[in-house]
Formats: structure tokens, C-alpha cells, sequence
């Protein structure tokens, strides 16, 4: 049985206690925080929570070399872990056909995730989101602009009035000149309004540290986003669409966001 | 003011006067006399003392080169001459004529127009006459002939005028008969450019012994054939010297019949410049027009103890000074001109200016390399310089001493500077770095320099020879995956035609030059229209072909694809060696909506893999590089030596008498080649003389396939079993 947890948002006890029941039921747990991870703990915390070993996979190894994992799987309870929720912005679906593939039962147990969070935080509704998109550090995806999709899915989703939700980029282990193990990089929500701005100054909504104890959310026209600090990761940036009356007024309230920088509700 | 000044003012002078500048080069097949010609072309402008040219050897400034006695790296120098009444400066560029150090000829040609070409009587035209009239021709400069070693006609041979005069013209028709296949496709000439000696376009003599003729020098010194003969024989070569100087006989021809810049750049710049023509700087380049943008072309660049590195090159437009700020091709930003200089021998004279239509020497232009274009506005660079050969051996260099090896890096960037047919590996962390030339003799005089000019000891390997990996057949269509799964591509790989990767070699078909130009030209060599139009990238001889319609995301994807391909063509899937003439096509994409699911660490090995697979499935082959080979030799030793071509896996093609010698021609490996000269040497008494050219990659038996590919990646470290049957279809 391969049971896939997604952690939540922050800290060792951002999981839900199904999850956490899971892993006390496992044989081994494996774990890997390439592509998100907890802002609020380490590897170590967590095991010490959990009272159970994690063995940490990097890329190569889920990727290319997911023997193991689900070698383990196919003979006893195995979890697998990642931050916020295993299927979403961490697209693991790929290791769970493998796991189909030969057999093996799988199971998820749901985490919060940073697509969650973004509504709750800002009061942007769920419902009128677009698609989302990722913005990647200029050497990650081989040019120095903003990559052209970015650009057209906030473009897109904005001529149909929907908000963008966008995921900044992280690298762990390895960096701008290839694989480096103590490479660890997330990119801030003032360095991607920054760059945003670039094509399309529209209004910006920074959340950061979702799930956290001090939460931020801030509002404001991406080019003066660029010049504020908004303290430790992990950041997203939300650029809203157009605004139902109700989420001006939350961007305003709960946002700060100054009263002419936001367009007329619709 | 000494008589070096007074030159230096007096060229000064002339640079500002287009029409009686000549920019020439002199290059002929090895041994046939070039460097001694030159010395009497000093000695004749006052440049060196009359008595020793000929031993002197003043172009010859390295030490190897007078050791070895002959010449490696074109030498530059400037000169003038007077020819009916009016001064000419003469900026010549003396070049080797062994078939390893070909690069410089080639680059030297890009600065020059007029090409004396000099061939040994005895010897007549041979392989690499040949082959210096096409590195001449198709850079648009125009050839003359200079036939020496006369002198051994008439006391060696003891020919009378009969036989001499039967001689002399069977060298100039096999000349022209170069000359003439080589013209045939110039379509911008307008004149015939054989050679005659009614046309004073031919010169006879002895560059030993210092005399010179041709129908005009004839004309007006009186003196005949027969004459020459007496003189010769009566061993009066002093009087034959006065009476009928070398230097002015060689001068006066290039005055007369080579064109000036004004002449010759009008029918050059099209044909080594691919800019917009109607430009305005197009025309001021066609102008020779010291007074529009700067433009220089670098064709050599060398090192000065005091200046440092020197780029010197021809001025096709504008005057260049100190303290310009000029852009260097393909570098960002710009360098700063610290000095101008003109060269006198081997020493170069720093000047204030020099105007378009001459050659310069620079310091300063730190980012240029030997081809490079520099010009004061950002502009379409010119057309590399293409040397045809490629590199075909492979050695390793190693410091001796660990605290040389910062140094031996910067030594071994700068040789590839200076010489664009050397290409360098650096090994950072083995510290064994590779340098790879043109033949066993050019890789010795570079380590040979980096430990006697900077004083590093290295250590060095045996020589390796180069291989290439080559598809033989169409694969079928081979699906590459991304590690995450997300991201998929469809590829096949075929055989290029011969007659496209000749283009591409030649650089007549490159990504560089506009899409239409580009598609024409493969197209012309027979590739069709639909693949002509989906050029997306061109890879040393391999080129990319994007056959997709509409796929989103796939164009911001493309850079990645680019590197993946090209990390699986320069390490084929054989050997790690370069793949060359293989045409890969992608069919279809699958990409992943997001960019960071579609990164460098999914796209990459996606592509590699899916090259690689494809390629085995094209029944990829080793190829390994090939050299003709031509002995001649005394009849009672051609058993042995047609012995040594067949014992070294070669085929010998021709036997055949050619005066009291035979000669035998034939192919065989460079591998087996390597120690060539030491056993011809003693299998012949040393009574062979030889002379080897590349030609290029041949596929390796079959037989010999599975034995070499085992040991390449036994040397290099690789798993010893090549790579499994392709996955996926």
C-alpha cells in the first residue's frame, strides 16, 4: 500500500490527523521537499513529532530511480510525503501510476494547499480563479525574461475577469550552474511583482507564510509591491481579475491595499 | 633617422592612398621557397641586408621555425615599392605551406587580394598548390604564379632551353587548369584570372640565388633565356642578381597585376559579407572610405612580451585610432583601442591612424578572437573564416607542476584564440585538458611553445586520433520522456545527404545567415522544400527540423530542447564522439501546462534520450578521419613504400612514373598514419619524399566497430556495454 500525505501548509502540525495516523501505521516514509516544503519546520522536526525515521528522496531518485519506493510499497504500508497536498502543485500523479501499474493499492490523504490558502487569505473567491502558472527564475527555464506562458495565462484569465493564482519558483539542490546540494532558493513576491510589473503593472496581492502564525496578505499595484519586503518564505502572488464588490472591500480591509490602486468593483 | 623610420614614414604616407596600396600573400606547398622569396622582397625594399636573404629566414621569427625550416604562422610585414614613377606600399602576409598549419593560410587569405603562388620547378604544382589556389580563390583574391628553384633546371638537370621552356609551361597549365575548375562557378568575375606569361602574370627564378624574370622584366633588361642559361652554368649568379633582381621582377608583377583595395573590395565584400548591401555601410565598405564606420576584420592574433595580445587584421572601412571603443563580434559591450601599429618583420611599428584598405595591428580588442569582427556600430559580422579541415588528432597536455596549472589554462585559451583550428577541452578537475589539431607535427609545435615560450613543463599524451558517430540508415519514430513523465517527444533521425554536410562544412548553409538565404541553399543541394522551411537548428554538420504545427508552449521550450540535443550530438551514443550529418526531425511534443514541470532538469534528458535511442536505431556507425597519401620515390624503393601505405589498413589507388621518380598514391587512416614519418623514412633509406592532406571521415569496418568503440569508452571511463535497445516506439 503506497498512501501519499500531503503535510499542509507550515509546520510539523499543519498535517491532519488522518495523516499523522498514517504515518504511524507505516512501515517506511519516504519524503521529498523539492518541490515545496514546510517553511515552519525541518526534516528533523518532523520526525521527532512523528516519532518515525524519513528517508528524503531528491528529484533523480522519484523521478528516475522510484524502485524503492515502490519496491517497499508493494510488500508492506509506505507514505509518501510532500508539503500542501501530494497531487496539486506537486504533480506526483505520475509515481502513482507507476504504483497502479504494478499493482500496488494506493490511498490519498488530503493536505491544505497553497490554492487554498490563496482564497481564504485574500477573500478572492475560489470560484473565480483561473488557471495558475508558475513563475521560474530566469535561469531555470533558459531565457532572462518572463517566461511568454506566464505572461498569456495572466492575460488570458484576466480578459475573462478571473484571478491568477502564481506559484514562485523554488530550487533546492540544485542551482543556476547545475546540480549543487546546498543549493536553496525561493523566490520573493517583491522579485516576481518586479518582474511582473515588466509586462502588465495591474494590481498585485502578496500571501506569505500561509498556514504560519503571521500570515501577511498585501495588496497593490505590482510595481510598488517590487520595492516592499515582505520577510520569510514561502511567498505566492495572486493578480486578481476583475473585483465582485465584496473582495474589493477584503483587498482593502484585509489586504491594506490603497483605495486608488484597486479598479471599480463589477 | 635610421632607414627603418624613413620606411615606416614613407608607408605612413601611402596608407592614405587606396589605389597604390597592395595587400598580398604568398603561399605554396611546403619547401617550394615561399619564406626565402620573401627575404628577397625585404632585402629588395632595404628591409634586410642583400647578402642574407635567403639565410636570414626573416619571416621565420619563432625559434622552432627557423630550427624546423619552415614556416608555421603567417607573418605579416609592410613594404614599398616603386613602380613606374609612383610609390606602392606592399602589406604582404607570408604563410606555411604544411598541410597542418592549412588555418593560417586560409585566415591570411581573408586580408589579402592578390595571392602569389609559388611553385618549386623541379617539383611542379602539388597537393597542396592545390589546395592554397582554393583556400585563394574562394575568399574572391587573385592568384599569380612565381616558378622557382630554376636555377636546379639548368645545373641540377643541366635542361637546355628547349626542355626548360617545356617544362616551365606544363607547370603553368597545371596551374591554370586549377585556376580555371576553381573560376568556373565566380560568377561575380569578369576577367580571366589563368595565368600567362605574355599577360605578366607569370614569374621564373631562383629565390637562392636572388634572380628573377618575366616577359616585361625581359622586355627591358634585354636579357633572354639563353643568357640566363650562361650566366647560370658559368656560376655568375651574383651578376645574374644585379642585372636581374628577384625582388623587383616579384614587385613590379604585384603593382601591375594584383588590384588595389579600390579595385577589389567592390567585387570581396559580397562575397565575404552577408549584410544588407544596400546599406550605407555596405557601400563605404565597397568605397574603401576611410572616412565612414570602422570596420576590421581579424584574421591572426598574436602575442608581443611587452604589448600583450595583438589582433591584426584588414580595415575594410573607416580609419582606426587609438582610444576608439569598437564592438568585437559575438561579445557583449566594446573593447578600447590602446594602440595602431603596421608591421615591419617581425616587429611591429606603432602609428597614429590606419585607413581603410590596409592591414593593422591592434592592441586592445581583448574579446577578439582569429575571425572576428570589429567595428565601431553593431553590424552583420562577416562570414567565418572556414577552414575545411577539421581537427583529426587529440592530445592530452598536464601540467608538470600543480602550481602551473592556472597558468596552462590561460596558455591553452589563448593558443585557440590565436589558432581557430585548435580546439581545447579544459578538465578542471582531472587537470588533463586535450588539444585537438590538424596533425601530429601541429600538435607538437603548440606543446612544444606552451613549455618553451611560457615556461610551463607539461606532460603529454600519446596522440589520439578523432572519430565521428554517423547515422546509416532512417530510424523509426522514438518517443523521449522527461523524468517526471509529464513531458514527451516524438523524434526520428536520418542520413544527411553528402553534398548538404559539405555545405554546412563549408559554411555555406549556417544559421547565421538570413532564413531565405539559408533554405535556398539546402534546398539546392537537394533537400526538399517542407524540410528546408522547418529548419529550427543547425549543430556542426547536423541539423534540426521542426515538423510540430501548434503546439502551445513549445516555443519558450525550445532552448531547452536545443541543449538537449546538442548535449546528444557533440557525446554520440557510441563513444561519446561528435555525431556529424545527421538530420533529426521532431514529429510531436506533449509538454506540461506549467513552465517549472517543463524545466532544464525534465526537457533536457528527455531530448538526450531521445536523440540517443534514435540514433541507434539509425544504425549509427563509428567514422574514423583519413588522409591521402602521395610518395615519391626512387623506383627500386616503391615495393616498400607502397608496402607502408597498404600495411597501415591504406589502399593505394595510383602508381605512376612522373620524371625519374614513381609516385604512389593512396588513402589510408590517420590512426595508422601516426609514426608515419619515421618508417617511410627508413623503409625508403630515406629516399621518399610524402606528403599526406585530410580527407576527411570514413565509416570504420565493420568488423573493427565493436574492438574501437570498446576502447574509446574504456579510455574515457565509460560503461563498457554501449547502451540498450531502444525502450519505446
Amino acid at each position: 500500500m503506497l498512501t501519499f500525505v500531503g503535510l499542509g501548509l507550515y509546520d510539523e502540525r499543519s498535517i491532519t490527523v488522518e495523516g499523522r495516523t498514517a504515518i504511524a501505521d507505516a512501515d517506511r516514509v519516504f519524503a521529498e521537499f523539492y518541490t515545496s516544503k514546510l517553511a515552519g519546520a525541518t526534516v528533523a522536526d518532523l520526525e521527532a513529532y512523528h516519532g518515525v525515521d524519513i528517508e528524503l528522496r531528491d528529484r533523480p531518485d522519484v523521478e528516475g530511480d522510484p524502485e524503492p519506493i515502490l519496491g517497499a510499497a508493494e510488500s508492506g504500508d509506505v507514505v509518501f510525503l510532500t508539503a500542501g497536498d501530494t497531487m496539486i502543485s506537486t504533480t506526483h500523479v505520475d509515481l502513482r501510476l507507476r504504483a497502479a501499474d504494478r499493482g500496488i493499492e494506493t490511498r490519498i490523504v488530503h493536505g491544505t494547499t497553497a490554492e487554498a490558502a490563496a482564497a481564504s487569505l485574500t477573500g478572492l473567491q475560489n470560484y473565480r480563479f483561473g488557471k495558475a502558472t508558475t513563475l521560474p527564475f530566469p535561469y531555470a527555464h533558459g531565457g532572462d525574461d518572463v517566461p511568454a506562458s506566464v505572461v498569456e495565462t495572466i492575460a488570458d484569465n484576466r480578459d475573462r475577469g478571473l484571478h491568477t493564482l502564481v506559484y514562485l519558483d523554488i530550487k533546492v539542490g540544485i542551482g543556476p550552474s547545475g546540480p549543487d546540494p546546498d543549493h536553496e532558493e525561493y523566490m520573493t513576491a517583491d522579485h516576481a511583482a518586479g518582474r511582473l510589473a515588466e509586462p502588465l503593472d495591474a494590481v498585485g496581492v502578496v500571501v506569505a507564510r500561509a498556514g504560519g502564525p503571521d500570515p501577511l496578505v498585501a495588496a497593490d499595484r505590482l510595481s510598488a509591491l517590487a520595492d516592499r519586503t515582505f520577510g520569510e518564505p514561502l511567498h505566492l502572488l495572486v493578480v486578481p481579475g476583475d473585483l465582485h464588490v465584496i473582495e474589493r472591500d477584503a483587498l482593502a480591509e484585509l489586504a491594506g491595499a490603497p483605495g486608488d490602486a484597486l479598479p471599480d468593483p463589477v | 633617422m635610421g632607414r627603418r623610420k624613413k620606411i615606416v614614414q614613407e608607408c605612413e604616407r601611402l596608407m592614405d592612398a587606396p589605389e597604390n596600396i597592395r595587400n598580398i600573400a604568398i603561399a605554396a606547398h611546403v619547401d617550394h621557397g615561399k619564406t626565402t622569396l620573401t627575404d628577397n622582397l625585404l632585402a629588395g625594399a632595404g628591409m634586410i641586408a642583400d647578402e642574407s636573404a635567403g639565410q636570414q629566414l626573416a619571416m621565420d621569427t619563432e625559434e622552432d621555425e627557423q630550427e624546423r625550416g619552415i614556416t608555421i604562422d603567417a607573418a605579416n610585414v609592410s613594404m614599398t615599392h616603386e613602380y613606374e614613377d609612383r610609390n606602392h606600399l606592399i602589406n604582404l602576409i607570408d604563410t606555411p605551406g604544411h598541410v597542418d598549419f592549412g588555418g593560417d593560410v586560409t585566415r591570411a587569405m581573408r586580408a589579402v587580394d592578390g595571392a602569389l603562388v609559388v611553385v618549386d620547378a623541379v617539383e611542379g604544382a602539388m597537393p597542396q598548390t592545390e589546395t592554397v589556389l582554393r583556400q585563394a580563390l574562394r575568399e574572391g583574391v587573385k592568384p599569380a604564379l612565381f616558378i622557382n628553384k630554376v636555377d636546379r633546371l639548368i645545373s641540377e638537370l643541366q635542361e637546355g632551353p628547349e626542355e626548360m621552356q617545356q617544362r616551365l609551361m606544363g607547370v603553368i597549365a597545371d596551374v591554370n587548369e586549377l585556376i580555371r575548375g576553381m573560376t568556373e562557378e565566380m560568377d561575380e568575375l569578369d576577367e580571366d584570372w589563368t595565368v600567362s606569361v605574355e599577360g605578366g602574370t607569370v614569374g621564373f627564378g631562383s629565390a637562392l640565388y636572388k634572380w628573377g624574370v618575366s616577359m616585361p622584366s625581359m622586355q627591358r633588361t634585354g636579357m633572354d633565356f639563353g643568357e640566363i642559361i650562361d650566366l647560370e652554368q658559368a656560376d655568375k649568379r651574383r651578376e645574374l642578381h644585379e642585372r636581374t633582381p628577384l625582388s623587383d621582377v616579384v614587385l613590379d608583377m604585384v603593382c601591375e597585376h594584383f588590384p588595389n583595395p579600390v579595385d577589389a573590395q567592390p567585387r570581396r565584400i559580397p562575397r565575404i559579407w552577408r549584410g544588407d548591401a544596400e546599406s550605407e555601410l555596405a557601400d563605404t565598405m565597397r568605397m574603401v572610405n576611410e572616412e565612414g564606420e570602422l570596420v576590421l576584420m581579424v584574421t591572426d592574433i598574436g602575442i608581443d612580451p611587452h604589448a600583450g595580445e595583438i589582433a591584426a587584421g584588414r580595415v575594410f572601412s573607416g580609419t582606426i585610432e587609438k582610444g576608439q571603443d569598437l564592438y568585437v563580434s559575438g561579445t557583449a559591450g566594446t573593447n578600447r583601442v590602446q594602440s595602431v601599429g603596421i608591421y615591419m618583420g617581425g616587429e611591429r611599428e606603432e602609428v597614429d591612424r590606419v585607413p581603410a584598405g590596409n592591414i593593422a595591428a591592434v592592441t586592445g580588442l581583448k574579446d577578439a578572437i582569429a575571425g572576428s569582427t570589429v567595428s565601431s556600430v553593431e553590424m552583420t559580422p562577416f562570414e567565418s573564416i572556414e577552414h575545411i579541415s577539421e581537427p583529426v588528432i587529440t592530445k592530452s597536455v598536464e601540467a608538470k607542476s600543480m602550481d602551473d596549472l592556472p597558468k596552462l589554462i590561460e596558455t591553452l585559451q589563448q593558443v585557440a584564440k590565436e589558432d581557430p583550428t585548435i580546439q581545447i577541452e579544459i578538465n578542471e578537475d582531472t587537470g588533463e585538458h586535450l588539444i585537438s589539431g590538424q596533425g601530429e607535427l601541429h600538435l607538437e609545435v603548440i606543446t612544444q611553445r606552451i613549455e618553451r615560450n611560457q615556461g610551463i613543463p607539461v606532460n603529454t599524451g600519446e596522440p589520439i586520433v578523432v572519430y565521428r558517430e554517423a547515422p546509416q540508415s532512417e530510424s523509426r519514430e522514438v518517443e523521449g520522456r522527461s523524468p517526471n513523465n509529464h513531458n514527451r517527444f516524438y523524434i526520428t533521425v536520418e542520413p544527411l545527404d553528402d553534398d548538404i554536410v559539405d555545405t554546412i562544412k563549408l559554411g555555406d548553409a549556417s544559421m547565421d545567415m538570413p532564413e531565405l538565404e539559408r533554405r535556398e541553399e539546402l534546398m539546392k543541394q537537394g533537400m526538399d522544400k517542407d524540410t528546408a522551411q522547418n529548419v529550427e537548428h543547425m549543430f556542426n554538420t547536423n541539423v534540426f527540423i521542426d515538423d510540430t504545427k501548434g503546439i502551445q508552449h513549445l516555443n519558450e521550450t525550445m532552448e531547452l530542447v536545443i541543449e538537449g540535443l546538442e548535449e546528444a550530438l557533440e557525446d554520440g551514443p557510441l563513444a561519446a564522439e561528435p555525431v556529424e550529418g545527421a538530420l533529426i526531425r521532431l514529429h510531436d511534443a506533449r509538454l506540461h501546462e506549467d513552465a517549472i514541470h517543463r524545466g532544464p532538469a525534465q526537457v533536457i534528458p528527455a531530448v538526450r534520450r531521445a536523440v540517443h535511442n534514435a540514433l541507434m536505431d539509425a544504425e549509427i556507425k563509428l567514422l574514423e578521419p583519413i588522409q591521402e597519401v602521395r610518395i615519391d620515390v626512387p623506383s627500386e624503393h616503391m615495393g616498400p613504400a607502397s608496402g607502408e601505405i597498404q600495411g597501415r589498413r591504406g589502399r593505394v589507388d595510383d602508381m605512376y612514373q612522373e620524371g625519374d621518380l614513381m609516385v604512389v598514391e593512396g588513402i589510408a587512416p590517420v590512426d595508422e598514419m601516426i609514426g608515419f614519418s619515421s618508417d617511410i623514412r627508413s623503409a625508403t633509406e630515406g629516399r621518399a619524399s610524402w606528403n599526406t592532406e585530410n580527407a576527411g571521415f570514413r565509416v570504420m569496418a565493420d568488423n573493427l566497430q565493436p574492438e574501437i568503440i570498446e576502447e574509446i569508452r574504456e579510455r574515457k571511463g565509460m560503461k563498457l556495454e554501449l547502451p540498450g535497445q531502444v525502450d519505446y516506439f
